[in-house]
């Protein structure tokens, strides 16, 4: 490709080398901003990643009933201080040969006690009438059975005819994933829940990336646009010298190449170094094992060649006006349009997103289709808007500065678009949410400090005596009463429960006595029954303010760096009417008023937008509780977002000031 | 040159830029009405010289009179509202703002002084008649040719009704014919409009349709020519 030759490299290292302070400040942004868009996407295609590789290695406690058993495997979760405990009993048929469980290193014989790293170490801290599961640790459970570092596994060794792995389990719809019936299996891989946790923290981790992605894409592209402003005169100049369109297209991609390599390679570099520290965020029960969240080399390679294509396509696209005509800027005699095409785009998505969350629900993977067409509907009508902005700008303007805003919005609305259109995403992601939130409140009644078991009618009286005789004897004061429905039991069962008033070490206590008492089952508080919701609710919590964080940090930074692009596009003219006594405070209200009339406008229509999503996507799943505090936490981004757009402004200011000062009244 | 009717004048005027001296004690000055070419060649200083009496840069001794009154020691932002309300400036290209249309372009000054919207266009609309850009008040920059555009400019540097027009390569982006006819109406319209006319050229041919033409070389003002002796020149220039 003759446009790549040699000569184009040289030219492309002399004119980068050439570049003085503000050339090497030029590119070292774009190099920031390809590192921070790669680092920032390799993380999410990490946390997809890493939620899937948790899940999967949760299969193996979803037994799969098989014609040819080898063993049995029950499943049951108690509780500790709120946290679960996974108990997997198993047992070996009679004359079979089973196969380890996932994370031992062979088949745990009758009696054995096998606990996760970090069980053990509960067990270790904890006294023994205090702990969840009873007897003493044999072994280690490597990462293979384990969903993260911190999780509480126990498996434990029976007989094929141990009660454990006999006595049928009632599974219960509100608790998937924590109880499972004994089954007779032929191996230990298990099957995905199809309606578990997993599914959703995937679902939501999509979605995560979906909203970050795109303002992402938007920075990695300003940061192209930005090295192209600098550079469009040195290439006018060539392409007057006789250089061809595709020497010129060669240069420009040579250079954005280079930029863009150097910026992936970093971002590749940074996202190692801050594996570590995501691994430490606590989601879905705790911190990660740092492998789950390295994405291997094909995704790696996919995600550093797409940043570099972006950015090379990104800057080719700002180069067109170059190559198409040496004079470029000055001889443009159209302005770029924004049909209307686009509005008639943006009303049939938003009204098709409707139509799919209400028929197929908020779960479905259509749903989340559909919010990503929408997400990318408000990038089609922006440009739109802000013509019709710059439209009515110019009809009312009176003052030089807002004429010249209007015009200038009526002129390129796509270059206007270009400044605001990451935050205007981050204002639909801030709308959407602020609605989007989760009531993990229990409806089972039940109080913290009251154990309850469900049993069968006939032996309500027998548990009860029981159960005060055992919590006698582990000097545990509790009031045993039999009314509730906290527990899962058959339809002639009724609740047995234990209220303890000692604190949560005698709550501890009372759960340890009572474990065995039926032997399907664990004692649970109300509360528990909740336990996986109200953990998700926090981790929701947790992902979308990072989400929030993150597309608002994003967004202001490519503001800020299209701004400065902007100030180097117009350089010239901004020089000439400065000497021409046109004041420095009319250029730079014009060029503030250029984005905060279509930031308004469009963020808040996009957070509008967001509302409205967020809302119907709610009512889809059949809750209609709105919580306020997502209302706060939106005027705050709006807050920040609002700030951070005047900060940018403020921060381009002596740009703008330098290249008015370093005009003279010849062209360069 | 100070002379008592001088509009604008510079005496004793030095200007560097680090080792580089650009001036090295210019006296000038320039009547109402009249037009001056300043010629040289590249580097010698004139478009120098033309920033300094505009405005645009403090020599670095010297002083700079406008109507008698001392403009060089003035502040940035007095020099900035001295440059829109008493000087026009034409420039060589590019000094257009390309998403306005031409009768805004030409309305810009005024409405930057505070001459409502609507008046101020009206009042730019009056020059585009005379200046022969009639029923391009609409176009924007991109649709109109290098001629028209520099006459565009041109309105713009006189809706202020300037003291002084400054004008630099003003016809420098244009062919010889259409060059020719800028300048002409440059130096015509600044004087019916009793505007002195400051024009930094290379071209003999711009400077000929200018009353006195002055040369610099190596910061100096080395000769001055009266407009028989430059359009004497140019012409032996074209017969060469």
């Amino acid at each position: 490709m003759r446009a790549l030759d040699r000569t184009t490299w040289a030219l492309t290292w002399r004119l980068t080398r050439a570049g003085g302070r503000t050339g090497l400040l030029v590119t070292g942004l774009a190099v920031a901003a390809a590192a921070v868009s790669t680092t920032l996407l390799l993380l999410c295609v990490a946390m997809n990643l890493g939620f899937q590789h948790r899940s999967d290695r949760a299969d193996w406690r979803n037994p799969v009933e098989s014609s040819r058993p080898v063993a049995v495997e029950a499943v049951g979760t108690t509780f500790t201080r709120g946290v679960p405990v996974t108990v997997v009993d198993v047992a070996r048929l009679p004359g079979r040969t089973a196969p380890a469980p996932p994370g031992l290193d062979r088949f745990p014989a009758p009696g054995e006690l096998w606990v996760s790293p970090a069980l053990g170490a509960l067990l270790d801290r904890l006294p023994a009438d205090r702990h969840p599961v009873p007897g003493t640790p044999t072994g280690t459970l490597g990462r293979a059975a384990l969903t993260h570092p911190g999780e509480l596994v126990a498996v434990v060794g029976h007989r094929s005819t141990d009660p454990a792995v006999t006595t049928p389990r009632e599974p219960d719809p509100r608790r998937v994933g924590d109880i499972a019936s004994p089954t007779r299996v032929a191996s230990f891989t298990g099957a995905p829940l199809t309606d578990g946790m997993g599914g959703i923290y995937e679902s939501l981790a999509r979605v995560a990336t979906v909203l970050v992605v795109v303002p992402l894409l938007v920075l990695g592209a300003s940061a192209a646009r930005l090295s192209v402003s600098r550079r469009d005169e040195r290439l006018a100049a060539l392409r007057l010298i006789g250089a061809t369109p595709g020497r010129i297209a060669g240069l420009t991609a040579a250079e954005a190449l280079l930029t863009g390599t150097a910026g992936a390679l970093l971002g590749v570099v940074g996202y190692a170094v801050l594996l570590p520290v995501a691994a430490s965020l606590p989601l879905a029960g705790g911190a990660w094992y740092p492998a789950d969240l390295w994405i291997g080399a094909p995704p790696l390679l996919a995600v550093t060649a797409g940043v570099v294509a972006l950015v090379v396509i990104s800057a080719l696209a700002g180069l067109r006006q170059v190559v198409v005509g040496p004079l470029g800027v000055a001889r443009r005699s159209r302005s770029r349009g924004a049909s209307a095409v686009r509005a008639v785009v943006f009303v049939v998505v938003v009204a098709v997103y409707g139509w799919i969350t209400k028929k197929y629900g908020s779960d479905d993977s259509m749903a989340l289709y559909a919010f990503a067409a929408l997400f990318l509907a408000l990038a089609v009508i922006g440009p739109w808007v802000v013509r019709l902005l710059g439209r009515i700008v110019t009809a009312l303007a009176k003052r030089p500065a807002t004429l010249l805003a209007g015009r200038r919005l009526l002129d390129d609305p796509k270059a206007a678009w270009r400044i605001v259109s990451g935050l205007t995403l981050a204002g639909f992601v801030a709308g959407f949410f602020a609605l989007l939130t989760l009531d993990a409140a229990s409806s089972w009644g039940g109080r913290p400090d009251q154990l309850a078991i469900a049993v069968p009618d006939n032996k309500v009286t027998q548990v009860r005596t029981l159960a005060e005789q055992r919590l006698h004897a582990a000097g545990v004061t509790a009031v045993i009463g039999d009314d509730g429905f906290v527990a899962q039991g058959p339809s002639d069962s009724r609740q047995v429960t234990a209220t303890v008033s000692g604190g949560p070490a005698d709550l501890d206590r009372a759960r340890t006595a009572l474990t065995g008492l039926i032997p399907d089952q664990y004692p649970i508080t109300g509360p528990e029954v909740n336990w996986s919701e109200e953990r998700f609710t926090r981790d929701f919590t947790t992902i979308t303010r990072m989400v929030l964080v993150v597309t608002f940090t994003v967004a202001i930074t490519s503001a800020g760096i299209t701004a400065a692009a902007a100030v180097l596009d117009r350089r010239r003219t901004y020089g000439l009417l400065h000497l021409a006594g046109t004041p420095l405070r009319v250029l730079d209200a014009a060029r503030s008023r250029e984005t905060l009339i279509p930031v308004t406008v469009l963020a808040g229509g996009a957070v509008a937008t967001g509302l409205l999503c967020g809302g119907s996507m709610m009512l889809a799943g059949g809750d209609s509780s709105f919580d306020a505090r997502g209302l706060i936490v939106l005027a705050v981004c709006c807050a920040a977002g609002f700030g951070g757009i005047l900060a940018v402004g403020a921060l381009s200011r002596p740009l703008l000031r330098a290249v008015t000062r370093q005009a003279g009244t010849r062209g360069e | 040159m100070n002379t008592p009717s001088a509009v604008l004048s510079g005496t004793g005027l030095f200007k560097s830029y680090g080792m580089t001296r650009a001036l090295a004690g210019v006296d000038i000055g320039i009547t109402a009405g009249e037009s001056l070419a300043v010629m040289g060649p590249s580097g010698s200083g004139k478009s120098t010289l033309l920033h300094c009496l505009a405005g645009i840069e403090r020599p670095d001794s010297g002083e700079v009179l406008l109507d008698g009154k001392r403009i060089d020691q003035l502040r940035e932002p007095a020099r900035s509202e001295l440059r829109r309300t008493a000087f026009g400036f034409v420039f060589q290209s590019g000094q257009l703002l390309p998403e306005l249309p031409a009768d805004e372009n030409v309305a810009l000054p005024l409405m930057l002084g505070g001459t409502a919207r609507r008046e101020a266009v009206e009042q730019a609309r009056q020059w585009f008649g005379p200046l022969g850009l009639q029923g391009l008040e609409s176009r924007r920059p991109g649709q109109l040719s290098g001629g028209q555009a520099q006459r565009v400019a041109i309105a713009r540097a006189l809706v202020g009704r300037p003291k002084v027009i400054f004008a630099d390569e003003p016809t420098g982006a244009l062919d010889q014919t259409t060059g020719m006819e800028v300048i002409h109406l440059l130096a015509e319209v600044s004087r019916s409009q009793g505007a002195a006319l400051v024009v930094v050229t290379h071209d003999a041919n711009v400077a000929r349709w200018c009353d006195r033409t002055v040369r610099v070389r190596d910061g100096l003002l080395a000769e001055a020519h009266t407009e028989a002796e430059t359009g004497a020149e140019a012409n032996a220039g074209y017969r060469r």
